[in-house]
């Protein structure tokens, strides 16, 4: 179930039980526009079977990172540890990096709380593949200062 | 002459063209030895030949250098950015020098054995800033206010000279010596101030000030 609404990530939260997932999922979502009828399961499936291809290639990552991004969703843990594993499949880890860094900056939009629970989900994806956290890279803070783009 | 020839050569052969530009720029190499703080990163390395034509390549070549193109990008060009929206560039940052190319052999075995300066090192080749870099605070907000609030009082002094300069702006007639002592004399007459003010200081058997 991607996370759309504020109210139940927090409830989620709270509660940090597998169970209390699927009823929150059982509840379904509706939709104000009538063009897509696809639920939250059927959502993950797609974009999971998209990275779990075994010839995918970089540039096909790249489309479906930017493309995720642009939604109005912060990734589920198994499409994350999904494109995780794709990156491993292209030997990229700096994309694998950029991709956690995303995440990690669009969480932080909607609250302090969600980073975190989405590294404790994707911990055991991390450690076998030996994947590092934009933290342990010392990324959670900006290290060098260089001028802006839009300044030159 | 060299841009003279290769215009010439451009407009009927562009495979040569590419070549002989190469050749041109091999002297003016702007490669360095990498490191993790970026001072000179390396964008355009000439000393290596370019590499294979295909259609994105050809466009672009002379701008982004020998730069892998890796993805899609916002709208098809290769040309690196740094957005928010969209986390992945189509280009690679750096240049494929031969300290990165032996990083890469490496990175296709087990990533643990990568130590912390490889991955940053390899992050660095493929990305300008990370995410907390280019959203950081600019600080631009204390310029705005700064500037806004000197130019505020800087039109309301102009103002207020051209008001001076422009308007005879005169006392009124009452501010004359003259007046003011008949004012000064009223004043005592009507016992203004009795207490403690005014008249309190006047002794009005004799008619001038108290001692």
């Amino acid at each position: 179930m991607a996370l759309l609404f504020r109210s139940t990530l927090i409830q989620l939260l709270t509660k940090t039980t597998r169970p209390m997932l699927m009823t929150m999922a059982s509840t379904g979502r509706r939709n104000m526009s009538s063009h897509s009828k696809e639920t939250d399961e059927e959502f993950d499936q797609r974009w999971k079977a998209y990275f779990e291809r075994p010839n995918i290639d970089g540039w096909d990552i790249r489309q479906g990172i930017n493309h995720m991004n642009r939604l109005d969703l912060i990734p589920e843990p198994e499409i994350i540890s999904a494109c995780l594993q794709a990156c491993r499949r292209v030997n990229d880890h700096s994309l694998a990096v950029r991709y956690l860094e995303a995440i990690r900056y669009k969480s932080n939009a909607v609250s302090k709380e969600v980073w975190p629970w989405i590294l404790q989900e994707i911990r055991p994806t991390l450690n076998q593949l030996g994947v590092s956290a934009p933290e342990d890279l010392g990324y959670d803070k900006p290290e060098l200062a260089l001028k802006s783009v839009d300044d030159m | 002459m060299s841009s003279f020839l290769l215009r010439h050569v451009k407009l009927t052969q562009p495979q040569l063209a590419l070549m002989l530009q190469h050749q041109c720029r091999v002297e003016a190499s702007t490669s360095s030895s990498a490191s993790i703080v970026q001072h000179t990163p390396v964008v355009l390395d000439n000393t290596k030949p370019p590499p294979p034509l295909d259609a994105d390549r050809m466009r672009m070549h002379p701008r982004i250098g020998n730069r892998e193109i890796v993805g899609y990008g916002l709208k098809g060009k290769p040309e690196y950015f740094d957005l928010v929206m969209f986390p992945c560039p189509s280009i690679r940052w750096e240049a494929d020098i031969p300290a990165i190319a032996e990083l890469r052999k490496k990175e296709k075995g087990d990533w643990k054995q990568l130590s912390v300066e490889d991955k940053k090192k390899l992050y660095r080749a493929s990305f300008r800033q990370t995410f907390e870099e280019f959203t950081a605070p600019s600080g631009v907000w204390k310029w705005t206010m700064g500037w806004t609030l000197i130019s505020l009082a800087g039109l309301i002094m102009a103002y207020d000279a051209w008001r001076r300069v422009a308007y005879n702006i005169e006392r009124p007639d009452s501010f004359s010596d003259e007046k003011l002592k008949k004012q000064l004399q009223y004043h005592i007459a009507a016992r203004q101030g009795p207490m403690t003010g005014l008249s309190s200081k006047w002794d009005y058997e004799t008619g001038t000030w108290k001692k």
